[in-house]
Parts: structure tokens; C-alpha cells; sequence
């Protein structure tokens, strides 16, 4: 379409030249205000499409008719410039660079509104600051970007969601996670991958595709998407062509990734030894038949296994992105095709992905626009099997875990290089023991598969008629449909796949959403200083969910490793069917008086299917006020010399969350199943006709404001959220024997806090700048109330501990543990405190006359539990925010972004593990056990068996540590190549650069990374940090290349 | 001209806004793969459903599918754990589960009341409208089953969480005991019932089954999965055992035993012991003798981790993890279980350890779980004769006889064999041990007659009035149920 159209002008434009013989050439320089040359700017005859743009050295030359009147010279970021040609042949453009703060926009929902005019509160990121980044989803890189996001990687394994919170845990039961919408379509968003390997949705996304991401955070710009702002709204938008030729653009990255600060574990001599102590100690050790015992391997001399090297690997990553844009007066067009192969930090652990964009926009008249846009992604997201990271703390073959507990004094070969294995576990070798660990991962990561394909498609296409100058009508229809193929193979030789003689399952799950939305908008100035802006639509959003698939076990042959081979017994997998909708009406009016005065209002009702019967609507709104001060007369008394700028602004609304509900669970259902191959009915919901929308009341106080002509801007805003008909999962006593707990709209909850961003550019010469911003985000998150007779909510990791509690008067996701208070120096036994307070001592072995729980006098206790669980440590930051600084000499350019949280405290269980007195290898620290009286130690005496003393079998205060970090999150150093170099090469942009990821921590955590979560994006289980794969450390060089 | 353009776009545009509307169905859609609550009980195939979906519940691998037959056994000492894993039951093993152990004390639990609320539910449709549906005969007959499966429950809760009856006669503190099916939000609060209260309502469930379960079905499968009239019969032996009530087990055994070997039961099915014990445990699994147990089928398996064959079986024989072989100190080492006793057939010898090869059954390990087996009525009655009368009682020895003589023709007791009723006592204990063996006994046998909880390697023997004699309350529900106390 496009090439038509502009081989069309270009006829057009000859047979015009052709036709008259007046004619002259006018030549010319354009620059910069400091007298740079400036490649690519447009120049065109006024009132015409005839038109040029310069070279590389800023000149140009343009045969105009000798009736042109004038030229108009325009270049990205610069103010447009229009001269009179007269007589003249040569004319000079000094184009000076665009005061963006007013010409900057930002995306507020259907629509876009003037910085400068938004009332309520808009973080924006542009989309440089998060392309070229080794990560695979764009929202990974807008940690420390912008006040008020907090996001945080929360393990190693490529392509798993961020944590992504906007001023808090704003909810229990549902999602935090803000709504995400691309392009005006609501995005899907979350982990799709069925198998062990993470599927984000977003990933979808090339990084490098996006102009810009605009995060609203307040009820006034969210208020417009109504029941589902409570989290916050991001608008992703991206990017399209610009006037001016046609640019094409290279980005490229390779590098590779490699993990930090894993644990110090015993090698297999300390191992063995240790051990045997414990055997000694719990007085069952018997050389022959009850003992650990180091084994020689193929060399003659004992095996010592580090198993980080069979685990981990330095990954090799790379990403390849080709751009063509560009736009005419009625086109403009963006094409993008990219490509990217990421090697995780864990062996078999890849990302690939496929991806093209195609943004096109078209005047096709006066009074019609027509565009869309059509943006498809192939991922491959690859594993071989869990790596215990994604909400699977426990599981047997987590790679997590293995390495961690695995005996280090066996290898995963035999002598003669097959395989060691037992059954389903790893064999014992030498030792004299049923078992020395789980399954044996090498065997895991050569054989098994645990796939997921995803192909993502995301477009829309709208008409958009202006009947007249001040009126708008336009209807888009979006769609977003994830397709995801999942694969999952185990193998029988070992493992899990063991039992059932080998296993493979494969199932689809298709996604498919679409988005009609209708609006209508007049824009209108009346008197010359009442500006309105006034919004009125109709949306609908239906989103249909199939999945079906098949599992195969007992394999026929070994050789045969997928679904389609020879197997045994069929089963489903992955069945399920869904549907939910959405019908929504909203409204907008914006009006300033002047550009002095702004108030806006926003109004939606939306209807969600998923709801009781009762309560399928919902009223939601914002307002919001806004104050240029610095246009007041009496400002420029004096405060006008201290402040460029100063607004102030105040927003409160009421918006709504329904995030993570399920489709029919407000309704009470009977499932189907089998018994004796007959058919069931078995009560397997209980639902709640009255089920309405989580509410949030949210109130916002800030200040802009800016110093010397606005070099230095801050802004402080002051926010509170308060959530009521907070939609709980209302845990009911287990001995009611209800199927699931019934969702209910009781409980409340606060957020509140402070937000400041400082940018500044100390220095700005024509060799030298600084730029450098700043910002803070102080949150206060409090649970003010729950349902009625619930005092608490507990929540586990992995399903297997509960270290987390809810409860009102502290934040949400509070660390439960039960109590220590050190070791007995006298006996080396652990010292609990039961929830009366009293000591009781513990022995996991007790001589006959004693007890395994005793008070200080020899007493007997009762046993000390979960049940003696204290509220413990809160696990929300306090404060998060980032400090990015830029400085720029000559052509390099060098960049550090700093990332910190803190004011948190993270439950480190996998240290619990790491001093399991079982067979489970332990980290050094077990090394300063007590082992005589007299003895001073934070750890016991080892007694073989005891799971208890350390906290395996129930949470202990002795591992909940601080979480404070500041990060080096990047750190890059850039080198933009010279013009006059470029210019030999017919390139008008290239820069290298070398970046480093996570490059240096500062913390006092003992895990890998107090960056972390195990339990994902859950609300009510964050902070802990449980046998989970720890972030990577990534160092890239790259190349971006303009022509 | 351009005003007629205007109105042409006014009204395209009103066109496109109707369009738009609201499509009313979609905000109320219809599940396609669940069924209302509204309408569970309009139709008798969804009741019968239903009923099913009772035993499809209790037949839960937590439950009667696996682990409760599994946490019996390995409190008892027979069985030696190889994994130290929680998961399989080392912390049940070893008497040291804590209130938040999630697969036994919590699961186990919750499971049970899960089961307990789903015949409540049940209990409650009927009456309201679903006897209408399928008349008030048919009704008594699911009422009945809905009722002996709860009471199943509870049996099962009282076991594990509760003092044994004999301590204070059934005045300490049972489980809170409902009888009211929960469908919606309400104040759950209740206290533990005694345990004598509890067990009278067991009884109660379970004479009401007795008077209403039909004598029999029309197939041998349904004899063997769904409840009968000698079910309820059956259950209520080994309910009075455990209150060591032993005149009503004979009462009850009576009903189903003719009072001479060869012993059957004369009315409903007719239960007797099959010639050959590995009969029983083969497919299809629905010999005369087994009066209860729970199927599976490689589309209805029982689950990863809960599987009896999983856990007893070694991989080299069927794939399962070994998670417990036999204890070279337990009943294997009775020097009168002979080698060529034919229950030795079902126990194997695996890399220098012994194992029950009962449920033999590789990759889903689809082996029936047993739960109530003539065999244990049999032995249950002779117990009661022993107990009951403080003699060598000669049925008791006959009944003795029939369970050692079908598998082992060479060992033959008389009255003469035992020197005192207490001999006779430890002579059926021994043969529980020998015939029941990971069907679910050992541990509740030790508890209901008050003997200690035997040490193990590495584990001390816990005394009859031990906390750890039974388990801690799940800690979920002490949180969420205020009047609900720990043990």
C-alpha cells in the first residue's frame, strides 16, 4: 500500500516537474542551534508534496517552482521551521531543539493528552531506556525507570513474569498486576506456558518495537478503564514512522549470562564425614549397613561432584532487530522484524523468539483516517524439566534444589560412563543408604523436554472520521489470541517419567480475545481560553479459552520420545473451557481555563461476566484538578526566579479490580468425574450470587515543579489507596468441608505513601553532559480488616509450608515462623520458644529418660510446631525506586542505573535445606555445628534425620533475614561512531556499546539474591525465597546501526 | 451538500453504536463442563452421580484410595522407611508429625470433611427434593450410602486425631462433628465433640445403613465398590473393636458368619474367603471376599505419590520408589510365618530388603485398594470371642484356623495350642499382622488396645499416654475454628 502510494507521488511529481519549464534549485545547510549538521531533516515546498531531506552533512538541494512561496524544514525533536524562498537559492535552517515538555504527550487511554495538561498521575518510560536489554518481555527492564513501579525479577528461568506491583500489594486474593494495554487492547498478561518452562505473555512484545510505556497510577488516569484500574493501567505503545525519509535501523546484541552467588556447599570428603557424625550422633550408625562412604571413581581417586556444573552454564544470548520506517503526509509506516536466542542460566533453559510489527496509519481523505496494526511472535520457551522456580519450590526434580541437596560424593555416571541411577532416584554408590538424593539431573536435562511453543498474534485496525474539525468518531476492533503448544517428555530410564515406564503429554490451549471499542470525542475552544475535551464510548472485550491434549505412558520402544510414538495407555491432559466478557461504557471530560485551570472527569460502567447474578455492574469514576501556578500574576512576584515551573494537582476516584477471577467462580457448581467407570457428580464449587468488584478509593496530592528553566524538575506526589469489598477467597475451617472457598467482597485494606523523582542535567555542554534522575517510593501497605470470624490468611510455598500469614493491622503477606532462641551451649540442642513464650528444648534423637521436646527442667513438652507460628517480619519494601545516571563525552556515553529496595525482610527457606540433617548435602556453614558442652553456635548438633532443629519442617525465624539491595541493575558504555566517518558509509547513526546486568549487589542477604520470589507474582506469599534458581548476571555488546 | 455529509456520518455512526450493544447472554454464560447446584438433583442419573461422587471422594488417594491404609501401616511396627521423605509419610513413620504437615495431618483432615460435607449435601438434596425424583426406596438406599461413607470418615478421623475410646471411655475430645451439609458462607465455628459422641453417631449412620442399603447389586463390581447391607454390618465390627465393646462385634459378626467353618455369610452377598489370598488382590479384584474397596482403572488412577504400589513396591519390580520395605525386626521375622505360607507369595526380596508385593501393579499402579475384606471380619469376631469371654474360646480358634489354614495348610491350632486366652489374643494379633498387612490396621490396632507405639531405627517407642500417640489437629483448622482445640 504504501510503495503504491509513493510510487504514485513520485509520478505525480514528475509529471508535474515535466510540465513547467519555471523551475529553480534552491540549496542550504540545516543545523542545530549550536551549528551541527542535521541529517534526515524534511524539507518540503509549502502547500506541496514536493519535497527532499538533507545528507548526512545536513545540506540539501530541491528543484522548487518558481511559483513556491516557502520551505518548511522539519527533524525528529526539533521545531519545525518555515522560511519565505523569495528570490533566494540558498537558504539556512537553525532548527533548535523542541521544548518537548510541550510538546510531549502522553497516552491516558483511548486517547493521548498533553503532558503538560494531565491532571493525573503518569509515569512515562521511553522506549530507549528499554530496548537492547538481555531480557525477554519489555516490563523486566522498567525497574527503577519510574516512581511508584516496583518490579522485581524473581528467579533465574528465562521468560517467567516479573513481580510488577504500582504502589503496593493493592490486593489478596486477586492480582496485583497492573492492566496492561497495547495499543489500546487490554492485553493478556501472565505465565501461559503449561509446562516447566515460563511462557510471559508479554515476551510477545520486542522491546525494541516499543516508543514508549505511559504508567498511570492514580484513579484519574486509570479511572477510564474503570473495574480493572485498581492496579494501575499501562499503556505500551509502539512505535510508528515518522516524517522524513524513510529510516532504517540494525540492533544487535550478543553476550552471555552466567549465575552469582550460589551457596558454598560440603565437597564429598566433608560430606561423608559429616554425616556419619550425625549417624554416630542419632546412634543408629553401622558401617556396613548404615553409613556414608566416599566412592572412587574412573580416575582411582574418590568422587567429588560439584553439581552447580552439570546444573547451571554460562548461557549465550543474542538479538537481531531490522526496522523500516517512515511517513509521507497521509502514510506512515513501521515494519519490524526481529529475532532473538537466549540461553538460560540453567542448561536446556532457552527462549527463541520470532517476532514482526507492522504499524501502518493512513489519511485516506479530509475527513477519514483508517490504520492498524499487525504484530505476530513465535517463542519457543524451553526446558527440560522444573527448575522448582515457578510455584514448585518442592518439586522432586526442581533444578533449584538438586544441586543443593544431591550427595556430593556420587557422580551422575557410573564408572564405566553409563548413567547412575536406582529406580526412579539417583543410585547411592558407595554409600550405605536407601537413598542419597532425588533424581539424577544429568539424567533429567539430557533426556526430558518440557516445551512450550507460543504463537502470539496481536492487531487491530480502526476507521476514524472527523465529520468536522472539532469532532471525532472512531471505531477500532482489536484482537490478541495466544495459541500455546505444550510439550512435555520424560523419560524411562530414571526419574519421573520412571514409574510409568516413560511419559509424554502434549496440549493446546488457544486464548483468543477481541476488543471493539467506539468512541466519540469533540474537542472544542470556546471564548478562546475554555478549552473542553469531551469522550464518550462503548467497549466490548470477549475473551474464549479451549485446551485439550493427550498423555501417554508405558512406552513401547525407548526410542520413541514423542506423543505420536508407540505408548501404552492414553489419558487426557490439559482439558478446560472458558469464556468471560466484559461490556463497558465511559466517558471523558477534560476542560483548562487558559492553560491555568485543568479539572478532568472520567466516568465507566462496566459489566463483567464473571460476577454473582446479582452484581454484573459496576460505577466507576475519577476526578481530578490541576493548578499551573507559575501563570498567576502574583507568581511572578519573585517565586517565579526560584521556580521555571510549579503545578500542583489532586486527583480521588474509585476504581475496581477483577484480576486473576475465574470465569464461573461466582457460581456453585457440580463437577464431573469417575468412580468404578461410572459417572460422578461431586460439589466441587461454591460460589456467591452476590459476588461484586474489589473497590479501590484512591486520593492523589502532588507538586511538579522545575528550577532553572526546568533543568532540574521534581515531583512529589502524596497517594492512598484504600480498598474495600476486598475479594477474598474466604478460607473457611477445613472441618466445614466446603470444595473451595467462596469468594466474597469482605476486608479491607490501605495503601499509602510518597513518591519524589528528581531529573536533573548538571551539565550540558556541547562535549560533556550529565544527565541523572532520581526516584522514591515510599509505600505503607496495612490489611485493616477481613471477612467476619477470619482472623488470618495463611498462604504456603509449593504446598508444602506456610510461612506467610495475612492478618489485619499488618501488611499484607506477613512471615509466620515459629520462634528460636540459639542452641544450648550445654547440649548443642535447639531452643524453641512454644507460643507461650517458654523455651523448650529439642533433641530430633532423645535418650531414653529424656524427650525429643523438653523445657529447661527436664520436663516434658509438648511438641513445638507451626502451631507455635508468631507473626513475624513484613516482606513489603518499604521504599524502592532507581538512580540513573547518564553522562555523555564527546561520542561515549556512559550509563549506570541503579535499582534498590528496601525496608523488607525475605524468608530464606532454602537455608532450612541447606541444614537438613537428612541426606541432603549442606552448605559449609553446618561446619560450625556444636559438638562439645561449652560450645557457643548458631547451629546444633547434627543428629541424622532431624528436619526439624533447622526449619525443613516448619518455618524458623533464624531464616527470615533482611532484604535490602541497591543493584547495579545496568551499566553501559556507549561510543556513537563520528559523523564523519558515518557519512564514507551512507550511515547516518552508529553506536557500540558493552552492557553489563546485575553486575554488583549491595546486601546483607545470604541467598544467591535477595531479588527474588518464589512464589511469583502471588500477593499473600511474596518474600520468600525457597530452593529457587537465582537471577543471572548477563554481559552484552552490541551494535545500533541508523540509515 | 456538506451538511447532507454530516448527517451521512451521524448516522453511520448511530449504526455502529447499536452495533456495540451489550450482548446480554454473555454476561450470564453457562458453565458446559459443570452442572448447577440449581439442578444436581432434578434428575435420578445426577443423584445416583452423586452418590458415586461420595465414593469417587473417599476413594481419594489421601483417603481410603491409599493413604489412609498407608499411614495405619507405618505407624505399626512392620514397615521401615527408606526415604525420609514428609511427602510419603516420614514424619508419620517416626511419630513426629506436626500440625502443619501438609500431606498427612492437614490433608487427611480436610479430605475427611471434605467427604463428611459432600453426604451432608447429599443427606439435605434428598430431602428437599431429590427423594421426589427418585423415589423414597431408591432414596433410602443412597441416604444409606451417603451415611455409611460418612461414617467411614469419621472412623477414619477418630483413628488418627482423637484419643483411642478406652481412655476415659470416649469422654476425651473427638472431632467436631457436623451433620448439616455447608454450601455458602457461614460462621464454622465448632468445638471437637467427644469421642463417644462421635462413635455413637457412626453407629447411628451405620444401623441406618444396615436397615436401608439393599442385600445386594446386580453385578460382583458393585458388590465390591459400592456399600450393601453386610457393609454396614462389616464396618460396624470393626467400629465396636475399636471401642472394645466386644459383645456387639459379635452381635454384629454374627449376622454375616454362620456360626461354622466353612465360614460365609448366609444373607446378602455371600461373602467367604477365597481359596487362594492372591485371588483376591488380582483383577478383576471382586472376589466374594472383598466387601469394600476402592477401584481404579488406568483412567480413573490413583495419583502420584499416593499409591499403595508406589510406596511398597521396590522399582526393580514394578516401578514403584521403595518408599517402605519390610522391617527385619517386624511381623516378617515370625518364626511361625512359614516360607511356604501362600502369603509369602506376595512379598519379594529387592537389593538385600524385603518388601510386600501386595499391590504388584506397575505404572499407574491401578491395584484396587482394599477396604474392608472378610478376612478381617473373621478375625475381628475371634478377637471379640477371646476378649469377651477371657477363654481359649473354641470358635475363635476356628475362625483362626481358617484365616493361617487357607494359606498355610501345614500350621493347624487347637484349643490345646494356646496356653491361656492371652496366647490365643496374641495369636490372632499376629495373625492381623501377617493377613492384613498394608490393608490399613497395624497402627489403629496398637492405639485401640492401648499398647505403645513400637520403636523403630532411629525412632523411640511412644507410650499409650505419649502426645505423640495420635496426631496433632491440623493447624489450618485451629486457626480458622476458634473453638477447636489441639491435641
Amino acid at each position: 500500500m504504501h510503495m503504491r502510494k509513493l510510487l504514485l507521488t513520485l509520478t505525480a511529481f514528475l509529471l508535474f516537474a515535466g510540465s513547467l519549464l519555471a523551475q529553480k534549485t534552491v540549496t542550504g545547510k540545516v543545523t542545530d542551534d549550536k551549528g551541527n549538521p542535521i541529517p534526515n531533516a524534511s524539507v518540503l515546498v509549502k502547500g506541496t508534496t514536493t519535497g527532499t531531506s538533507t545528507k548526512a552533512d545536513g545540506t540539501f538541494s530541491l528543484t522548487v517552482p518558481s511559483n513556491a512561496k516557502a520551505l518548511i524544514v522539519s527533524a525528529i525533536d526539533m521545531t519545525t521551521q518555515e522560511r519565505a524562498i523569495g528570490s533566494q537559492t540558498s537558504l539556512d535552517f537553525s532548527l533548535t531543539q523542541e521544548d518537548k515538555t510541550i510538546s510531549e504527550v502522553v497516552v491516558v487511554g483511548y486517547g493521548t493528552q498533553r503532558k503538560k495538561e494531565v491532571t493525573g498521575s503518569i509515569a512515562s518510560v521511553k522506549g530507549a531506556a528499554i530496548a537492547n536489554k538481555p531480557v525477554q518481555s519489555f516490563e523486566q527492564a522498567l525497574g527503577g525507570r519510574a516512581a511508584g513501579v516496583q518490579i522485581t525479577i524473581p528467579n533465574g528461568v528465562l521468560n517467567a513474569p516479573p513481580v510488577f506491583r504500582i504502589r503496593g500489594t493493592n490486593s489478596l486474593s486477586l492480582t496485583s498486576y497492573p492492566l496492561i494495554v497495547i495499543d489500546g487492547v487490554p492485553a493478556y498478561t501472565g505465565d501461559f506456558s503449561g509446562t516447566s518452562a515460563a511462557g510471559n505473555a508479554l515476551a510477545s512484545l520486542n522491546p525494541n518495537d516499543i516508543e514508549s510505556v505511559d504508567i498511570a497510577k492514580d484513579a484519574a488516569a486509570s479511572a477510564i478503564y474503570g473495574s480493572r484500574a485498581a492496579n494501575g493501567v499501562v499503556f505500551v505503545t509502539t512505535k510508528k514512522g515518522k516524517a522524513g525519509r524513510s529510516r532504517v535501523t540494525l540492533d544487535s546484541w550478543v553476550g552471555f549470562t552466567k549465575t552469582f552467588g550460589l551457596p558454598d556447599l560440603l565437597d564429598a570428603f566433608q560430606y561423608t564425614d559429616h554425616k556419619n557424625e550425625a549417624l554416630v550422633n542419632a546412634g543408629t550408625f553401622n558401617a556396613t549397613t548404615n553409613a556414608f562412604a566416599l566412592t572412587n571413581g574412573p580416575d582411582g581417586q574418590p568422587i567429588n561432584t560439584r553439581w552447580y556444573d552439570y546444573v547451571y552454564r554460562t548461557g549465550i544470548q543474542h538479538s537481531n532487530t531490522v526496522s523500516v520506517s517512515g511517513a509521507n503526509d497521509a502514510t506512515s509506516y513501521y515494519f519490524s522484524a526481529g529475532y532473538t536466542d537466549q540461553q538460560g542460566i540453567i542448561r536446556k533453559n532457552d527462549f527463541k523468539r520470532i517476532s514482526v510489527l507492522m504499524n501502518i496509519d493512513h489519511k485516506a481523505g479530509k475527513a477519514i483516517s483508517v490504520g492498524g496494526k499487525l504484530q505476530y511472535s513465535n517463542e519457543q520457551n524451553l526446558a527440560a524439566v522444573s527448575s522448582g522456580s515457578l510455584g514448585d519450590a518442592f518439586a522432586t526434580a526442581g533444578l533449584g534444589r538438586v544441586p543443593l541437596v544431591t550427595a556430593p560424593n556420587i557422580s551422575p555416571y557410573n564408572n564405566d560412563g553409563t548413567y547412575n541411577y536406582s529406580g526412579a532416584l539417583i543410585g547411592v554408590m558407595g554409600n550405605k543408604q536407601g537413598q542419597v538424593g532425588f533424581n539424577n539431573p544429568v539424567i533429567q536435562l539430557d533426556q526430558n523436554r518440557n516445551n512450550s511453543e507460543i504463537n502470539h498474534v496481536l492487531a487491530n485496525a480502526y476507521v476514524q472520521i472527523k465529520p468536522v474539525k472539532w469532532a471525532t468518531l472512531k471505531s477500532t476492533f482489536g484482537l490478541d489470541y495466544v495459541f500455546v503448544d505444550n510439550e512435555v517428555y520424560f523419560s524411562p530410564i530414571s526419574g519421573e517419567g520412571f514409574a510409568s515406564n516413560g511419559s509424554a503429554s502434549s496440549w493446546f490451549n488457544k486464548n483468543k480475545r477481541w476488543v471493539w471499542t467506539n468512541t466519540v470525542q469533540f474537542d472544542k475552544t470556546f471564548a478562546e481560553k475554555h478549552n473542553f475535551s469531551l469522550l464518550g464510548g462503548i467497549e466490548q472485550q470477549k475473551s474464549d479459552f479451549v485446551g485439550y491434549g493427550l498423555n501417554r505412558i508405558g512406552v513401547t520402544d525407548p526410542s520413541f520420545t514423542d506423543i505420536q510414538g508407540g505408548w501404552q495407555t492414553p489419558n487426557t491432559a490439559g482439558l478446560g473451557i472458558g469464556e468471560n466478557y466484559l461490556y463497558s461504557e465511559f466517558g471523558r471530560l477534560n476542560y483548562n481555563y487558559s492553560g491555568k485551570y485543568f479539572l478532568s472527569g472520567n466516568l465507566r460502567r462496566d459489566g463483567a461476566s464473571q460476577l454473582g447474578l446479582n452484581n454484573k455492574y459496576g460505577t466507576f469514576w475519577g476526578v481530578s484538578a490541576g493548578w499551573e501556578i507559575t501563570k498567576e500574576k502574583f507568581w511572578t512576584g519573585g517565586l517565579d526566579k526560584i521556580f521555571s515551573s510549579f503545578k500542583i494537582r489532586s486527583s480521588y476516584g474509585r476504581v475496581g479490580n477483577i484480576g486473576g477471577l475465574g470465569n464461573f467462580q461466582s457460581l456453585s457448581t457440580f463437577n464431573s468425574g469417575l468412580y468404578g467407570g461410572n459417572g460422578t457428580v461431586v460439589f466441587s464449587n461454591a460460589g456467591n450470587n452476590n459476588l461484586g468488584w474489589e473497590t479501590s478509593t484512591k486520593f492523589d496530592l502532588g507538586f511538579n515543579f522545575g528550577f532553572l528553566k526546568d533543568r532540574i524538575t521534581a515531583e512529589i506526589t502524596y497517594f492512598k489507596n484504600d480498598i474495600d469489598g476486598l475479594l477474598l477467597l474466604v478460607p473457611q475451617p477445613p472441618s466445614a468441608g466446603l470444595p473451595s472457598n467462596i469468594p466474597d467482597n469482605v476486608g479491607t485494606m490501605y495503601n499509602k505513601g510518597v513518591e519524589f523523582s528528581l531529573n536533573a542535567t548538571p551539565v550540558q555542554k556541547k562535549d560533556f553532559s550529565w544527565n541523572t534522575s532520581f526516584n522514591l517510593t515510599y509505600t505503607k501497605n496495612q490489611v485493616t480488616s477481613l471477612a467476619p470470624g477470619i482472623t488470618n490468611l495463611t498462604a504456603s510455598t509449593g504446598g508444602l509450608e506456610t510461612p506467610s500469614i495475612t492478618i489485619p493491622g499488618y501488611a499484607a503477606g506477613m512471615l509466620f515462623v515459629t520462634r528460636t532462641q540459639g542452641v544450648d551451649p550445654a547440649t548443642g540442642r535447639r531452643i524453641f520458644l512454644d507460643k507461650n513464650g517458654r523455651q523448650v528444648f529439642f533433641q530430633h534423637v532423645a535418650p531414653s529418660g529424656q524427650f525429643r521436646f523438653a523445657y529447661a527442667d527436664g520436663t516434658l513438652a509438648p511438641t513445638v510446631s507451626a502451631a507455635d507460628a508468631v507473626v513475624y517480619k513484613n516482606t513489603n519494601p518499604k521504599y524502592v525506586g532507581g538512580f540513573d545516571n547518564t553522562i555523555r563525552v564527546k561520542d561515549f556515553e556512559l550509563n549506570a542505573l541503579f535499582t534498590y529496595q528496601l525496608g523488607f525482610h525475605i524468608y530464606f527457606g532454602t537455608n532450612a535445606g541447606l541444614r537438613d540433617q537428612r541426606f541432603w548435602n549442606n552448605s559449609t556453614d553446618i561446619l560450625r555445628k556444636w559438638k562439645k558442652p561449652g560450645d557457643v553456635t548458631d547451629i546444633p548438633k547434627v543428629i541424622f534425620g532431624d528436619n526439624i532443629s533447622n526449619g525443613s519442617a516448619f518455618p524458623l525465624d533464624v531464616n527470615v533475614f533482611k532484604g535490602d539491595f541497591i543493584k547495579l541493575r545496568t551499566l553501559s558504555l556507549g561510543y556513537n561512531i563520528p559523523r564523519n566517518i558515518l557519512e564514507k558509509a551512507r550511515i547516518s547513526t552508529a553506536r557500540f556499546y558493552i552492557s553489563g546486568n546485575n553486575l554488583a549487589i549491595i546486601t546483607k542477604y545470604p541467598g544467591p539474591d535477595p531479588e527474588v520470589s518464589s512464589n511469583g507474582n502471588g500477593t499473600i506469599n511474596q518474600g520468600i525465597d525457597r530452593n529457587t534458581v537465582g537471577n543471572a548476571r548477563t554481559i552484552t555488546v552490541g551494535l545500533n546501526i541508523g540509515f | 451538500m456538506k451538511m447532507k455529509k454530516h448527517y451521512l456520518y451521524i448516522f453511520l455512526a448511530a449504526g455502529l453504536l447499536s452495533a456495540t450493544g451489550c450482548q446480554k447472554s454473555n454476561l450470564a454464560p453457562v458453565p458446559s463442563t459443570s452442572i448447577s447446584d440449581l439442578s444436581a438433583f432434578s434428575t435420578a442419573s445426577r443423584i445416583e452421580g452423586q452418590v458415586r461422587g461420595i465414593y469417587a471422594s473417599i476413594k481419594n488417594s489421601g483417603m481410603f484410595g491409599g493413604r489412609y491404609q498407608i499411614f495405619n501401616d507405618i505407624r505399626g511396627g512392620d514397615f521401615m522407611n527408606d526415604r525420609t521423605n514428609v511427602v510419603t509419610g516420614y514424619d508419620i513413620w517416626s511419630y513426629t508429625p506436626s500440625n502443619s504437615s501438609t500431606n498427612s495431618v492437614q490433608n487427611h483432615w480436610r479430605r475427611a470433611y471434605f467427604v463428611i460435607n459432600l453426604a451432608n449435601v447429599f443427606i439435605d438434596g434428598m430431602a428437599a427434593g431429590g427423594t421426589a425424583v427418585v423415589g423414597d426406596a431408591l432414596s433410602k438406599n443412597y441416604v444409606g450410602e451417603a451415611r455409611l461413607l460418612r461414617a467411614m470418615s469419621y472412623y477414619s478421623l477418630l483413628q488418627f486425631y482423637a484419643r483411642p475410646y478406652w481412655d476415659g471411655n470416649g469422654s476425651k475430645p473427638g472431632v467436631p462433628l457436623r451433620l448439616t451439609g455447608n454450601t455458602g458462607s457461614a460462621d464454622y465455628a465448632l468445638a471437637r465433640a467427644t469421642v463417644a459422641e462421635v462413635y455413637t453417631q457412626i453407629l447411628a449412620d451405620l444401623t441406618f445403613a444396615e436397615q436401608n442399603l439393599p442385600l445386594t447389586y446386580a453385578n460382583a463390581t458393585l458388590n465390591t465398590t459400592r456399600a450393601h447391607r453386610n457393609t454396614a454390618i462389616a464396618l460396624k465390627t470393626r467400629v465396636y473393636l475399636s471401642m472394645q465393646q466386644y459383645g456387639n462385634v459379635i452381635t454384629e459378626a454374627n449376622k454375616i458368619v454362620s456360626a461354622t467353618a466353612p465360614f460365609t455369610a448366609s444373607t446378602g452377598v455371600a461373602h467367604a474367603l477365597q481359596a487362594d489370598i492372591t485371588n483376591v488382590f488380582k483383577t478383576p479384584y471382586t472376589t466374594t471376599e472383598s466387601i469394600l474397596s476402592m477401584p481404579f482403572a488406568s483412567n480413573e488412577p490413583p495419583g502420584t505419590q499416593n499409591q499403595l504400589g508406589y510406596y511398597y513396591c521396590p522399582s526393580a519390580f514394578n516401578g514403584g520408589n521403595g518408599e517402605y520395605s519390610l522391617l527385619s525386626t517386624g511381623i516378617i521375622s515370625n518364626a511361625g510365618w512359614l516360607a511356604t505360607d501362600r502369603r509369602k507369595a506376595m512379598i519379594i526380596t529387592s537389593g538385600g530388603k524385603t518388601y510386600l508385593s501386595k499391590f504388584p501393579t506397575g505404572g499407574n499402579f491401578t491395584d484396587w485398594a482394599p477396604v474392608i475384606r472378610y478376612a478381617e471380619v473373621l478375625l475381628n469376631l475371634a478377637e471379640a470371642r477371646v476378649r469377651s469371654t477371657n477363654t481359649v474360646d473354641a470358635q475363635a480358634v476356628a475362625l483362626l484356623n481358617a484365616i493361617r489354614g487357607r494359606s498355610d495348610a501345614s500350621t493347624v491350632f487347637t484349643v490345646g495350642s494356646f496356653a491361656n486366652a492371652a496366647a490365643l489374643a496374641d495369636a490372632i494379633m499376629t495373625e492381623r499382622r501377617i493377613e492384613l498387612m498394608g490393608e490399613g490396621f497395624a497402627g489403629a490396632d496398637l492405639t485401640r488396645l492401648g499398647l505403645p507405639l513400637p520403636a523403630k531405627p532411629g525412632v523411640n517407642s511412644i507410650a499409650p499416654t505419649g502426645q505423640q500417640y495420635i496426631w496433632p489437629i491440623s493447624s489450618d483448622e485451629l486457626l480458622l475454628n476458634p473453638l477447636c482445640t489441639d491435641n
